[in-house]
């Protein structure tokens, strides 16, 4: 079954609607904000949710709605420009050295380490060396990602070179850069997209896990994580803060799950 | 089966000294003098001295990693600046409370995955399976320090039943019943996406080896669907399932540093937070390298028990 | 619905399973079964025939409740006189094992990897009813010993995986005897193992019917199998009863076309005597061989590591342009190693394999892809010799993209060129693998394997996995082929009379050696090796008036003891 037709169960189109529903707020949203994300409003000192400020006021009179709307970019760029660019580096330096196998017990040695890193602490380790800040966040998602996909990629070209349909290539005179581009990258497409998905998902939380945690964006800019550390710190005196930023968290990785879900439901049928 | 774990061995031990070697480069790397961004900006020029000294910065790089990694085999593990007080001490105090956190959360996480997982292949109910899935759903897409927010909310601050964090005053033996009621909610909330992790791959595993032809003779010769699942298929899905639990304990330690910080659970968690927040890099390296070993020894761990619950690794292929 | 076939010709003997109108459906479009009507006598063994998609499986597995999800059965499948269909999962279980018990096709998955064979008989018996562990023991230790195991002390405390292909199927027939079952349905049950393993399976399973009465469906495809066991035959095709009766009136009288095409595509060997001493075959002098193998060795395994094992040792073999030599043996004598070692595709330990005369190991890498241009390679499994994402035309056209032969119309004409001998309309080169039967994809590798002209194609098992009929005619295309095309081949095969009917001389391996080799009805006819002879033997002749399979065995037994 194809990709575009996994895509097309209900499963997958629930999630692809709530993703494209955040990405949609998140494009078009800083047009409709009513306010400017680091505006200061007279007078508005959380105030709860109301007609004119919809998720609410901050502590210092800015306006939640419109710092989340505007925080989504962070979170889209981490989602859909670092984890493509450190998922594109992944594949191809694992296709390109799958084959040779010095290349390849050197490349995945490199990954070894990089993975015996846990995730979060690879992330604090990095921002611990390179500082906090918007960048810190994508130079981690890419870092992580490249093994990840390495590996993926490492391990389908594994599978399907030993395949017959490779084989007979390889007797017609095939070189290993015609298997590469010919049978192995398209066959190891629906692996690469699930893992796309999940990776996706886990860049939201790293993204919200680094700005909860003081090392990703900055004050006073926002970011979903960062706003939801701003809204737990009054978690008694002002619920309502966080409610926002959570829920589009929630329903942008509840999204991508079930987008990863439905594709991998659909390989193994 | 030894032979096994030996042959192992070697690729863990460069791991962890491509890993340590990567720490201390990092140190290095920093752009500026690392004394400054040991010492701060307003240190008095004494200790910088002393710092440089302590550190040897004034010897060449290979002699200043040998001796940092001479100083780890000695369990010298150096001064913090910041924290204040013997790098090994810090590590002591907040080591058992990670250790019991963590260790609660593994176990928690496991039985009830086996449970779930279980029970839904066994009863195989549409109703069931949905009602899991969805759960499995969300503790997947809920992020640790929201589920840990809700727990606080609602079983602390809405229903004042458990503390809100904090470990048990009187440390974990004196009062085991305290124990648990503190250790309850923050090893829940660590164990949330474990779970969810391991007992959907567990359910998945369970179902693909239920479509096995052994299964089949089984049920041929009249094997009850309980017994199938449990006493056939369970002992073929655990080899691949404790690789799964290998690498979530990775999620497990990253983990960690968010829920002792949201339930104020002084462990090491906190203490790399602390550290790297206050820039003391002797405490950061070491806590570093630490979970880095964990984590090489949990896959040494699952590589050797997976090894051991497949009689076709333990006994070999001859005929 | 259609009366019980040939249940009442005989008097005496009572029906012990009998089966009305069965009709079952899926959800998914997939072959169904229409309508069979079969019933089983106390201590008969039935014969169920077909190819795939005949039901005959399914039909069997509906008498256990064992369909697949979403398969509904409807009719009725009576045992004695309890009526089966629709019984609840727990009343089956009762059933299952008990009464009627279940031997599957392959061995090598139908064990419990994990547990013990000891563990696993253990489990089957008390599924019905609780029995002590001692008594346990030894009932499995009997149970053994009744399939004949060697040394059963020894092998109940043994894995699947510590056991050969024919032990394991031993031990599932245990499994299935344990609980002193009246009805044994055999799936296929020898169709995975070699043909000197299933002559003793099926030896035994005639002696388990003569001492315990059981009765048995057996379910295969395989006519020879039919003749040696069976006393009475059903024909299934497309899940309908085509024809039935008793084997020896069935097999000298078939009444039914289909029958007839199912008996004529049996291949059979020459009889012994058949060979007349004649002139050498078609051996032009040639400048040199189109492959010769000179003393050539191959190891598996690691030898750095010092676990290698001997696939291929000291093998020589020369192949006349345009001849076609049939390498025959059974698993693990190296006849897929030696294909494999001419395409390139395992190294070499020892000796010189030479394409033309020409060394390809010592050839450079930018050589062996020319050398590649005349070398074809067709493979055995229809499944996985074409790439699922590419279109069959792109597939068949690869090689000539590699080479970059032509322009892209002149190779769109060579591939609609090449559909057209191998006898397939044109259009199919826009469709994808798995939109095609196996016999259709097995005509598509011949295609590839053609497209660049070679002067030599490797054939490794090409038609093993295809029914008779279907293996027919793609080795009826193959003859075609190879008088047109004028190519040299190595057929692997490990059936004897597929390679009687294509090759023009046959070498004969065992472990890795060669041990014997000459035009085929020589070897055929007059085996002057013993393993040959032994190994010709053992494939059981459609023409139930000679079962021989019992002699073979007996013979062997002797020589072993």
């Amino acid at each position: 079954m194809t990709t575009s037709r996994q895509l097309t169960r209900p499963k997958a189109l629930a999630g692809l609607g709530l993703v494209g529903f955040v990405l949609l707020l998140g494009l078009v949203g800083p047009l409709l904000a009513p306010y400017g994300p680091l505006e200061q409003i007279e007078g508005a000192n959380l105030v709860g949710p109301s007609p004119s400020h919809w998720l609410g006021t901050d502590e210092v009179n800015r306006d939640v709605l419109s710092r989340t709307l505007s925080g989504i970019r962070l979170d889209l760029l981490v989602v859909f420009v670092a984890v493509p660019v450190g998922a594109a580096i992944g594949v191809l330096t694992g296709l390109l050295t799958a084959w040779w196998n010095v290349a390849d017990v050197l490349t995945q040695r490199i990954f070894d380490v990089v993975l015996a890193f846990p995730t979060l602490i690879f992330a604090i380790a990095l921002s611990a060396f390179i500082g906090p800040g918007v960048w810190t966040i994508a130079i981690v998602i890419v870092a992580l990602e490249i093994p990840v996909f390495g590996r993926l990629v490492r391990t389908s070209v594994r599978t399907v070179r030993e395949m017959p349909y490779v084989e007979a290539a390889q007797v017609a005179g095939a070189g290993p850069l015609w298997v590469l581009r010919r049978h192995v990258l398209p066959n190891s497409l629906e692996p690469l997209t699930v893992q796309l998905a999940v990776s996706m998902s886990v860049a939201v939380f790293i993204e919200a896990a680094m700005s909860f945690l003081g090392i990703g964006v900055q004050a006073p800019n926002p970011s979903l994580g960062s706003l939801i550390k701003d809204g737990t710190t009054l978690m008694y005196d002002a619920p309502f803060l966080a409610l926002g930023p959570l829920a589009l968290v929630l329903v942008l990785v509840l999204g991508l799950l079930l987008i990863s879900q439905s594709l991998s439901e659909a390989h193994r049928d | 089966m030894l032979s096994y774990l030996v042959r192992r061995i070697p690729s863990a031990v460069g791991v962890l000294f491509a890993a340590s070697f990567l720490i201390f480069l990092m140190l290095r790397l920093i752009p500026g003098d690392p004394v400054d961004a040991l010492a701060g900006q307003d240190a008095t020029q004494e200790s910088r001295d002393a710092i440089r000294a302590d550190l040897g910065l004034d010897k060449p790089f290979w002699s200043q990693y040998v001796s940092w990694l001479g100083g780890l085999f000695r369990l010298d593990l150096g001064q913090s600046y910041r924290i204040g007080g013997d790098v090994g001490d810090l590590l002591r105090n907040g080591a058992l409370n990670t250790v019991v956190l963590t260790v609660a959360a593994l176990l928690i996480a496991l039985v009830l995955a086996l449970v779930t997982s279980l029970v839904a292949v066994i009863r195989d109910s549409r109703w069931l399976n949905a009602a899991l899935n969805a759960v499995n759903t969300i503790g997947l897409a809920l992020p640790t320090f929201a589920s840990g927010l809700l727990l606080v909310l609602v079983f602390a601050v809405v229903f004042p039943l458990l503390p809100s964090g904090g470990t048990p005053p009187e440390g974990y033996l004196a009062r085991p019943d305290i124990s648990v009621q503190y250790l309850l909610l923050p090893a829940f909330c660590l164990a949330l996406p474990v779970w969810a992790g391991l007992s959907r791959f567990l359910t998945e595993a369970l179902r693909s080896q239920l479509r096995q032809p052994y299964i089949t003779t089984a049920r041929a010769a009249g094997v009850s669907r309980t017994r199938l699942v449990v006493r056939h298929a369970l002992p073929n899905a655990l080899p691949s399932a404790v690789t799964v639990l290998g690498i979530q304990v990775g999620t497990l330690l990253g983990g960690a540093v968010l829920v002792e910080q949201i339930f104020t659970w002084p462990g090491l968690g906190s203490l790399i937070e602390l550290a790297i927040s206050g820039r003391d890099y002797p405490v950061v390296q070491v806590l570093l390298l630490l979970s880095v070993a964990v984590f090489v020894v949990t896959q040494l761990l699952t590589d050797v028990l997976q090894a051991w619950l497949d009689p076709r690794i333990r006994i070999g292929g001859a005929r | 619905m259609t009366d019980p076939v040939g249940s009442t010709e005989e008097t005496g003997t009572r029906d012990v399973l009998t089966i009305e109108g069965l009709a079952i459906s899926f959800a998914q479009p997939r072959p169904a079964v229409n309508d069979i009507s079969v019933s089983i006598r106390q201590g008969e063994v039935l014969a169920l025939v077909g190819e795939s998609g005949s039901g005959k499986s399914m039909t069997a597995r509906a008498v256990l409740g064992l369909l697949p999800p979403g398969a509904r059965a409807s009719g009725s499948i009576r045992f004695h006189d309890q009526e089966l269909l629709g019984l609840s999962e727990r009343e089956l279980s009762q059933v299952r094992g008990r009464r009627i018990a279940m031997v599957f096709q392959e061995p090598q998955t139908a064990l419990n990897p994990v547990r013990t064979i000891g563990w696993q008989l253990r489990e089957v018996l008390r599924a019905h009813g609780s029995i002590s562990r001692r008594d346990a023991r030894a009932r499995a230790l009997a149970l053994l010993e009744q399939v004949e195991i060697p040394e059963p002390e020894r092998r109940i405390d043994h894995y699947p995986h510590q056991l050969s292909g024919g032990q394991k199927q031993r031990v599932v027939l245990a499994l299935a005897l344990a609980n002193e079952p009246e009805l044994l349905l055999a799936d296929e049950p020898t169709t995975a193992l070699d043909v000197t393993v299933q002559a003793e399976i099926l030896t035994l399973l005639r002696r388990i019917r003569e001492n315990t009465g059981t009765s048995i469906l057996l379910i295969t495809h395989n006519m020879g199998v039919v003749a040696e066991v069976a006393d009475r035959v059903v024909v299934l095709r497309q899940g309908d009863v085509v024809e039935s009766g008793g084997t020896a009136e069935l097999f000298r009288a078939p009444e039914h076309a289909y029958t007839r095409q199912l008996l004529d595509s049996v291949l059979t060997l020459p009889e012994a005597g058949d060979y007349v001493h004649s002139v050498p075959g078609p051996e032009a002098p040639a400048e040199h061989p189109a492959l010769s193998y000179e003393s050539v060795s191959v190891a598996y395994g690691s030898s750095r590591r010092g676990r290698a094992f001997p696939a291929v040792t000291q093998v020589s073999l020369d192949l006349a342009p345009g001849e076609v030599l049939g390498l025959v043996g059974e698993s693990g004598s190296g006849k897929t190693t030696l294909g494999r070692l001419a395409a390139g595709l395992v190294p070499l330990a020892g000796g010189t394999v030479r394409l033309d005369g020409e060394d390809l190991f010592a050839a450079s890498a930018a050589r062996r892809r020319e050398l590649g241009r005349d070398l074809a390679f067709v493979h055995q499994d229809p499944e996985a010799s074409l790439d699922p994402r590419m279109s069959v035309g792109a597939s068949i056209r690869e090689p000539l993209d590699i080479h970059r032969v032509g322009t892209p119309a002149e190779r769109a004409a060579r591939v609609a060129e090449l559909l057209e001998a191998v006898r397939l309309p044109a259009e199919v080169a826009r469709r994808r693998p798995r939109e095609l039967s196996g016999g259709q994809r097995q005509r598509i590798a011949m295609a590839r394997a053609l497209v660049l002209k070679p002067r030599l194609m490797i054939a490794d098992e090409p038609t093993s996995a295809l029914d008779v009929s279907v293996q027919a005619d793609v080795l009826a295309l193959f003859r075609d082929l190879q008088k047109e095309f004028g190519f040299a081949c190595v057929f692997i095969s490990h059936d004897l009379a597929v390679v009687n009917s294509v090759a023009d001389r046959v070498a004969v391996l065992r472990h890795g050696e060669v041990v014997e080799s000459g035009p085929v009805a020589q070897v055929f006819g007059t085996p002057s090796h013993p393993y040959t002879q032994r190994l010709l033997a053992a494939v059981p002749v459609p023409d139930p008036s000679r079962r021989t399979t019992e002699q073979v065995v007996e013979a062997n037994r002797r020589r072993a003891g």
